[in-house]
């Protein structure tokens, strides 16, 4: 709780009362507090619960329980998981990749319609933002028609069309994941959009006259002054989307259901199961604890990458 | 080339660029409007046709008929409003404390932020539930409420941050030397100021709220309390009816309201960055 | 934030747009039977497609009439509705977590493979009071075993159930195949004509292991023994099993049916290929019969018929029979009561009657007008064939697991063995923390 970098005012004089909540206010735990109290009430609580539950036999279906490690033992030993830690990655990593550069290309263009004064900007928007806006069960029931394999499917009927041999989408284990990154794409793209356009508009065009006049191309502009500015930016909306990726299963569920097999079942909708149809609680909650560390992981590795000063 | 001629060029790319953009989020967009301008007949027949051969409105009819519809629309944006609205409460002056204060283990602090971020409702569900529960705020928006806001609150402490490293400390240093107290500068001078950053992060989290579908799942079961992401599951018939068209029809409806909430805000926010940065 | 507040506004306005004004004093509203006046409340969860808040306008009318008639022979309750949502797992898991905080509702609909879990757990109050002895043995026997307890005492009221069959273009398939080879060889030839020879649920949903179990249990195999033990994967219920994946299996190798199938959870597939006229055949639920019926033309329509399910051989045949109950929880005898009066004077009978849910009293069959029709003398035969799932805790996790079986044998991933192996042994797992 030391200096504070703002230059001390007059007021500092001001006695008694006036004094005591001047001096509070200095102080950036008590400006910190409502949101620490707030976090730990309705997240922190539970989620030391859900660490207590993963070290019992608790199910659904029998409120009495016991104290045991064996959860961690037979989750650790289930021959599932590694597959689905594989599909998992997959699934996040491609999703995430996507994600970032779609969000960033489309956000570039936004930014450059606007600031053109181009007809037709705010319409783009709309469209990429209620993609983000449709409900999850709708956006399956879409996402599921469009890769219908019947004849009827669309994709594969347009894929006709071209004179193209039409694809599995969604029957082929190796391409159902695929299937499931793109719905997952197109729902999701209009976040990182949204945060990378606001990273955009706030970098000082004069950065980018000053190097037009030295003439550096618009692709040297890109990676010398745009990367750059956008990193901070970047890389919390990486952990973010990352942990909001990880965590998806309302998608899948009505798109594939983790099927074919468990081709798509990723550890999300894994933990889901475990918890709706094995009601298995502590076997879910060991899962949960170890969602928990995966994004503890991301998250480390981001901050590495973090500017030291915040 | 002239200059002209390439900002000329660069125009099409970008209306180009526009159009690959849109083909890929607009198709299925379109689709779930052709789908809900069918009759159950057509739902599958003529798939390929974007234009239903007899487009009938009834869906929506019969969606807007459904009483409980507007209920959930309602609820809908009354959780995702005030979440992100009571979020403000929380996030503002920790967001001030980070970035005007100086001290140690604050990197610690933005990080256990971070953190609490990525405690998914998923991993807590069944604990919150109980717990819930048990102090009486299952089934009532100030238990949901509290949760959105609660969700809400970090990323809206990130993003507040950014905004406020970037109004220039002189505004309010001079408003203490004025006889302000930090308090006083906080409200009268900093908050005013971060006003695009503070709509731009309600927006962003207000859709977030939107479309949050673990947290009303768990606590609430009363029909006349769902939001919309949950409620429109009720739309949804089980295996043994053919409803895809109605469901359709609620969703295209489902999303006017958001698109308005944000049409209207985002409108506010391009004029509020566009005169920050005149000034700027 | 002054300026937020237009905004606020201004969505409020759009939203009262699509208020419609409804009647002050109505006694049937989407989520309340009963003047809103009436002294006694009773809470009720249902399967929206059971209450009248059903997505179909017919039967949403239909249910509204008949609460009608329930809200004015008892003008002192009222009746307030909650709803399932579409994963109907999950939602019975919430049911349960409910029941035990005691928050479940006063009356709930439960699907019937579910009910055996509330049995285990004592959250179900007893209704023999409710209903006579003569009313119960009318019950066909695999329903009245399935609300009974173990203390012999009745736990819920099953009103309605439904059956599997074969649905076929007649004109492409003439004769009804009756057993596995049949049909395999009339969905061969049919696909010679381009089109698909036969469907069947095989993505990962309920209805995929609920289809596909027909061909287990028409060979006599069991999933559990008596005291709920799961036993499919020992001695000669393992044969039987691997039987009935090779069936399946064969199907898809030899291109009766489409490689497809591994991803179709819902039976709407089913009526959009029939529609379409792109498929020769279908494994389907009785219902959709009507729904065929409501959704082709008529000419079109009259070439399709039903049969039932073909068997490894002509006479040994099963169909798989689902269906919905009404449970009460409540702890307070005259609710409990009422809810009993809500099964009989709603569900047992007149639901059928709207839904077109077989009705589960032989007297019942042989009296409601709506199953007089010949389609409802038929399947009242293959009822006699008729299976229910094993009423059992563990029941969904095998049910999970042959849906990841399938998934497996039917992509080509797995061989049958090796997909039932792993499938015997993680619900054995699971078997073993229960």
């Amino acid at each position: 709780m030391s200096q504070d970098a703002v230059a001390r005012p007059a007021a500092r004089a001001a006695v008694s009362d006036t004094g005591v909540r001047w001096r509070l206010a200095e102080r950036p735990f008590v400006w910190l507090a409502p949101l620490a109290l707030l976090l730990v009430v309705t997240y922190v609580y539970p989620a030391i619960d859900v660490i207590r539950y993963s070290f019992t036999d608790a199910t659904l279906l029998n409120p009495q329980y016991a104290y045991t490690a064996d959860s961690y033992r037979s989750v650790a030993t289930n021959p599932d998981l590694p597959g689905i830690l594989w599909v998992t990655l997959l699934f996040v990593v491609a999703s995430v990749i996507l994600q970032l550069v779609l969000g960033l290309l489309v956000a570039m263009v936004l930014h450059r319609g606007v600031k053109r004064r181009l007809p037709g900007v705010a319409a783009v928007r709309i469209i990429i933002l209620s993609a983000w806006i449709v409900p999850g069960v709708a956006a399956g029931i879409v996402w599921q028609l469009m890769f219908n394999e019947a004849s009827y499917g669309f994709l594969n009927a347009m894929l006709r069309g071209a004179g193209i041999s039409p694809v599995a989408w969604l029957s082929d284990p190796d391409i159902a994941l695929w299937s499931a990154v793109i719905a997952n794409v197109w729902r999701g793209t209009a976040f990182s959009m949204l945060l990378l356009y606001a990273g955009l508009v706030v970098i000082p065009s004069s950065l980018y006259e000053a190097a037009s006049v030295d003439g550096a191309t618009p692709l040297k502009q890109f990676w010398y002054i745009t990367l750059p500015q956008l990193r901070p930016i970047l890389l919390i909306n990486t952990v973010l989307i990352s942990i909001f990726t990880l965590n998806t299963f309302d998608l899948i569920l009505p798109l594939t259901g983790g099927g074919p097999g468990r081709a798509t079942e990723v550890l999300a909708l894994y933990t889901y199961n475990a918890v709706f149809r094995n009601f298995d609680l502590s076997s879910g909650a060991v899962l949960a604890v170890l969602l928990l560390a995966i994004s503890v992981v991301f998250t480390l590795i981001y901050v590495r990458l973090l500017p030291r000063e915040l | 080339m002239t200059t002209l001629g390439r900002t000329r060029l660069a125009d099409v790319g970008t209306y180009v660029a526009f159009g690959v953009i849109c083909l890929f989020f607009a198709g299925p967009l379109l689709w779930l409007v052709s789908l809900s301008i069918r009759t159950s007949a057509e739902i599958y027949v003529s798939s390929i046709n974007l234009w239903p051969n007899n487009p009938t409105l009834e869906n929506y009819v019969a969606a807007l008929n459904n009483p409980l519809f507007p209920t959930y629309l309602w609820n809908g944006l009354k959780l995702a409003v005030g979440g992100a609205f009571g979020a403000i409460f929380f996030a503002a002056p920790a967001a001030y404390a980070l970035s005007r204060f100086r001290f140690r283990n604050k990197q610690l602090a933005m990080i256990g932020l971070l953190a609490v971020q990525m405690i998914s409702p998923l991993v807590i569900m069944v604990p919150l539930y109980r717990y819930m529960d048990r102090i009486g705020l299952t089934d009532s928006h100030v238990g949901a409420m509290m949760l959105y806001i609660a969700i809400a609150a970090p990323l809206f402490t990130w993003m507040l941050k950014g905004f406020l490293d970037g109004i220039p400390r002189s505004l309010e240093e001079a408003a203490m030397i004025d006889g302000c107290t930090r308090f006083g500068a906080f409200m009268r001078v900093v908050l005013p100021l971060s006003l695009p950053g503070l709509t731009s992060a309600f927006v962003l989290n207000a859709i977030l709220g939107w479309s949050q579908f673990i947290i009303p799942f768990i606590l609430i079961s009363k029909p006349n309390l769902l939001p919309i992401a949950v409620g429109i599951f009720n739309f949804q018939g089980t295996y043994s009816q053919t409803s895809t068209q109605t469901l359709a029809a609620a969703s295209v409806i489902s999303i006017v309201p958001a698109v308005v909430v944000f049409l209207v805000l985002q409108r506010f926010i391009i004029g509020a960055l566009m005169s920050g940065a005149v000034k700027g | 934030m002054k300026k937020l507040f237009p905004s606020t506004l201004l969505a409020g306005t759009v939203l009262a747009g699509f208020v419609a004004t409804a009647g002050a004093q109505e006694l049937v509203t989407t989520d309340r039977v009963g003047s809103p006046d009436a002294p006694n409340v009773l809470t009720m969860r249902a399967n929206p497609n059971q209450s009248t808040n059903s997505p179909s306008p017919e039967q949403k009318a239909a249910f509204e009439k008949v609460w009608q008639e329930f809200a004015e022979a008892h003008p002192d309750w009222q009746i307030q509705f909650e709803f399932f949502g579409q994963d109907i797992g999950g939602e019975h898991a919430r049911l349960l977590e409910q029941a035990r905080a005691g928050r479940a509702p006063d009356c709930v609909t439960v699907d019937s493979f579910q009910l055996a879990l509330f049995i285990d757990n004592g959250v179900l109050k007893p209704l023999d009071d409710y209903f006579s002895q003569e009313e119960i043995d009318d019950l066909f026997p695999f329903i009245r075993e399935g609300v009974t307890g173990p203390d012999g005492s009745i736990y819920a009221w099953w009103w309605g159930t439904d059956l599997r069959v074969l649905y076929r273009n007649t004109e492409i398939v003439p004769e009804a195949p009756q057993t596995w080879e049949e049909l395999q060889a009339a969905a061969l030839k049919a696909t010679e004509s381009g089109i698909e020879g036969v469907l069947f649920n095989g993505g990962r949903w309920e209805g995929t292991t609920f289809d596909w179990l027909a061909n287990f249990w028409a060979q006599g195999g069991s999933l559990v023994d008596d005291s709920g033990k799961p036993i499919f994967g020992e001695g000669e219920n393992r044969e039987k099993m691997l039987t009935a994946i090779n069936y399946f299996k064969g199907l898809v190798d030899s291109g009766a049916a489409p490689k497809r199938v591994a991803t179709i959870k819902d039976y709407n597939d089913f009526n959009a290929a029939a529609i379409a006229g792109s498929a020769a055949m279908f494994f389907g639920g009785h219902w959709q019969h009507f729904q065929l019926m409501e959704a082709m033309p008529e000419a079109e329509f009259a070439k399709w018929d039903v049969s039932e399910l073909p068997g490894p051989s002509a006479d040994e045949r099963s169909t798989g029979t689902g269906g919905w109950t009404v449970a009460a929880f409540s702890d307070d005898p005259a609710k409990v009561e009422m809810c009993a009066n809500v099964m009989r004077e709603v569900y047992m009978g007149p639901a059928n009657e709207v839904i077109g849910d077989l009705p589960t009293r032989e007297s019942l069959f042989a009296s409601l007008p709506k199953f007089q029709d010949p389609y409802f003398g038929k399947l009242k035969e293959y009822l006699v064939n008729g299976h229910a799932r094993p009423g059992v805790p563990i029941y969904p996790e095998i049910s999970n697991q042959i849906q990841i079986m399938m998934g497996e044998v039917l992509s080509g991933t797995k061989e049958p063995e090796a997909a039932l192996d792993g499938a015997w042994n993680r619900v054995m797992d699971a078997y073993g923390k229960l």
